[in-house]
């Protein structure tokens, strides 16, 4: 009797067992489910490494509920013998035996019915007789977590890491961000050198990212790419013949000047002006005040040069600009590369945190360049500007334009008013009409203006420098 | 306290019986031996059972022949319209007495026998077939204020045909619940027929042996009584019950033939007798506890004649033994 119910209670464990783990491999299948499902709200995690512990987190959340539904209830042990009774053919004799037992019953036939499942019981091994089923949850468990596994593995729930995330940008997204803005920058203005090792730049940043490089290898190369910018910079200096001197404003100037003035030359001359040519273009250079210098650097200050003289001579002196500027671009790149080395972990975060919510601004635009603004493309390198930092005190005769870049989002807006000062305007005139007549130049290539009115509104610009000039 | 080789024993030895029981009948009836275990079956189990057949299917001669082998006395009654009740129970007869005295003495009816025929009992008039409700029920009669007890053991094996229905009385469904088995005589096989042909028209048989008397019977209904059911199988036979309740389906799950064809589904009556016939069923295969095999395999006999389906059975030709089996397939051994 006593070894039966050792038996029925060896049974019943084994199949109160076997319910547990079948329960909680659903639960895992259901977890690893629900992971794959909810990966697209990793974001929403306060870190990223997090994600990792989803599955886990779903599955101790789950169990307990699973585990209550799929509690053992006395009428699982009478099913579990019901169905030992089936493989062994012992016509209910088992789960009789299991209910007179509990009962305590050992007279007349119930006793028989006791000895004869002992008999019969025996050499019951539970496992042998009832072995592990495992049913679809079983299966599909394991393929399922393999599943969120390579699906987190290779970042698919995370798409562009820094803009879906709080934390901070790595040094090879970073430094792709840049090279694309150089790329920009380069591919505007005509900066062939610059262009070239940009997108080399941008290859190095998205062979790290994809490789996801630590920091520091993606340091080792930025070392090397800013010597490729170094030599290359270096290279452009031998040829350049504009001294350092010369500020960027100028040489954009100097350029914008040197579009006008082709556009001018291939406007109809009158026949009889052909021989007044020199002396027509000294007339409106004077309006051209960085063309007009260069005219007086070169050999006979510009004088009696021809049409095609001239052309040559703006070829050249546009080949130079563009030159110059491709060197200083370079040197920005490669003292940004520089800067990128050196910067330290808690930098970054530092840098990002400064940079508000994701999407609000590009995160890659901040970090190095906030540092030293003047590490920005376009802006000269090693020069300080004087309105950079905090604001200065308001005061007579200072400039009340707060300078930067107009992004997307909100702004905002100071008025100031104040007395006006009597006395002579700092900003020269020479470089006010130059100015004003680039922008008419950018407003004329545009569609905005009607081709016919192009060429009146053009000799209207032209004008005023002659105006001045007389 | 008996052990467990007496226990075995018994159990061995009611084996044994009807195994004899079948082999002696099978020298008298051919075929038909699932009928002859179900007929003895409700036997040991103090049952009553009304058979349906057509005539000519050896209802008269098994029952006949199963008095023999059990040593019992035997009695058949031909039901006809114009049976009277006294003319089965008996009725007090004004006789002399040894001095001389006129005084009534009971003249005991057809009905004092172990195993009573009452054949055709469908041809009687209710008033009659009521006669029998007391005598199948409480085992006696009361003639004239003054109640006699009938033989025990003691049996009815009613017949009727189910073809011949003009100027019959059928049954009043009080009557027909008191049936512990109704049971079903189908037509024999070409084999059968050959054998019965064969058997009937040559020399009789030798007299058929007794292997069973009545102390022996009810010394069986005791220890039919004492065959344990474990919980989890008397839960079966209830739930396959309830599925004959049409308005409680939801509660037992089943549906389909239930739900649509059944007036009223069977009476506890019908557990009783599905239950002890299912113990009958495990003593009689030398077995001590009762099985879902057993439940089932008795379900039709036991619960045939306990339903009562309406019009739109008769109209589809739906009966109880169609909607009993789709019962038994739907309802699950295990809940």
């Amino acid at each position: 009797m006593e070894n039966l119910e050792a038996k029925f209670a060896g049974l019943l464990h084994w199949e109160r067992r076997k319910r547990r783990e079948q329960t909680l491999l659903a639960v895992s299948c259901y977890a690893a489910a629900l992971a794959i499902i909810l990966s697209p709200f990793d974001i929403y995690l306060p870190n990223p490494w997090l994600r990792w512990l989803a599955p886990v987190a779903l599955f101790f959340s789950l169990a307990p509920w699973f585990l209550h539904r799929a509690r053992w209830r006395l009428g699982d042990s009478a099913r579990a013998l019901v169905k030992l009774d089936k493989t062994l053919g012992l016509e209910e004799r088992a789960v009789t035996a299991w209910e007179l037992s509990t009962r305590k019953e050992t007279q007349g036939a119930a006793l028989l019915v006791l000895h004869q499942a002992e008999e019969r019981l025996r050499s019951l091994e539970p496992r042998a007789v009832s072995p592990r089923r495992w049913n679809w949850p079983a299966y599909a468990a394991l393929p399922l977590l393999a599943l969120w596994f390579m699906l987190l593995w290779f970042d698919f729930d995370r798409g562009d890491e820094q803009a879906r995330y709080g934390g901070p940008p790595t040094l090879a997204h970073r430094l792709r961000e840049y090279s694309r803005e150089l790329q920009e920058k380069a591919k505007n203005e005509g900066l062939r050198e610059t262009l070239n090792l940009s997108r080399e730049l941008e290859k190095t940043a998205q062979k790290n990212i994809e490789a996801k490089s630590a920091d520091e290898s993606v340091k080792k190369e930025l070392a090397g790419a800013a010597g490729k910018f170094a030599a290359a910079a270096q290279s452009s200096a031998e040829k350049s013949s504009f001294s350092n001197g010369a500020s960027e404003q100028s040489l954009k100037d100097l350029k914008a000047e040197i579009e006008a003035t082709r556009d001018l030359l291939q406007l109809p001359e009158p026949a009889q002006a052909n021989q007044e040519t020199g002396q027509r273009w000294m007339e409106r250079l004077a309006a051209m005040p960085q063309l007009k210098r260069q005219f007086e650097n070169s050999e006979g200050g510009g004088q009696g040069l021809g049409q095609k003289e001239l052309k040559s001579f703006l070829d050249k002196l546009e080949q130079q600009v563009t030159g110059e500027l491709d060197r200083r671009s370079l040197i920005d790149a490669q003292q940004y590369l520089e800067q990128l080395m050196k910067q330290g972990q808690g930098a970054k975060g530092e840098n990002y945190a400064r940079s508000g919510a994701p999407g609000e601004q590009d995160p890659s635009a901040e970090g190095a360049r906030e540092k030293n603004p003047n590490s920005l493309p376009g802006k000269e390198p090693g020069k300080q500007d004087q309105d950079s930092g905090s604001l200065s005190e308001l005061r007579p005769g200072a400039s009340t334009q707060v300078k930067g870049l107009l992004g997307e989002g909100e702004s905002s807006a100071l008025d100031f008013k104040g007395k006006p000062t009597a006395g002579k305007s700092a900003v020269p005139q020479a470089e006010i009409t130059a100015s004003y007549r680039r922008q008419a130049e950018q407003e004329l290539n545009s569609e905005r203006v009607p081709d016919a009115l192009k060429e009146t509104i053009r000799n209207y610009f032209l004008s005023l420098g002659e105006v001045k000039s007389k | 306290m008996q052990s467990v080789e007496e226990i075995e024993q018994r159990i061995v030895n009611a084996r044994r019986t009807f195994d004899g029981l079948r082999a002696e009948m099978a020298r008298m009836i051919v075929g038909h031996e699932e009928l002859i275990e179900q007929v003895f079956i409700a036997l040991v189990c103090g049952g009553h059972c009304l058979l349906e057949g057509v005539p000519g299917l050896g209802k008269t001669l098994m029952v006949r022949s199963l008095g023999e082998t059990l040593s019992l006395s035997f009695s058949r009654i031909q039901f006809t319209p114009d049976l009277m009740p006294a003319d089965i129970t008996g009725t007090n007869m004004l006789t002399d007495d040894p001095s001389g005295r006129k005084i009534f003495e009971f003249q005991r009816g057809p009905l004092f026998a172990h195993i009573v025929l009452a054949d055709e009992i469908n041809r009687a008039t209710p008033k009659t077939q009521s006669a029998l409700l007391e005598a199948m029920q409480e085992q006696s009669v009361t003639v004239g204020g003054k109640m006699h007890r009938l033989e025990n053991p003691f049996m009815v094996l009613a017949t009727q045909n189910p073809i011949e229905m003009e100027g019959t009385y059928p049954l009043p469904e009080a009557q027909v619940d008191r049936f512990f088995f109704k049971l079903l005589l189908q037509f024999p096989s070409r084999a059968e027929l050959a054998r019965i042909a064969d058997l009937t028209t040559a020399a009789p048989p030798s007299a058929l042996r007794e292997v069973l008397d009545a102390p022996g019977i009810l010394q069986m209904r005791q220890w039919v009584r004492e065959v344990p059911l474990a919980d989890v199988v008397k839960d079966y036979a209830v739930r396959l019950v309830l599925s004959t309740h049409p308005q409680l389906k939801q509660a037992n799950g089943s549906g389909g033939l239930a739900q649509r064809f059944v007036m009223y589904g069977s009476s506890p009556r019908g557990l009783q007798s599905l239950i002890l016939a299912a113990k009958g069923r495990a003593l009689l295969a030398g077995r001590p506890n009762v099985s879902f095999d057993d439940i089932r395999s008795l379900l039709l006999p036991s619960l045939r004649h306990r339903l009562i389906l309406n019009l739109e059975a008769d109209a589809e030709g739906v009966n109880a033994e169609k909607i009993l089996s789709e019962v038994a397939e739907q309802v699950p051994e295990v809940e």
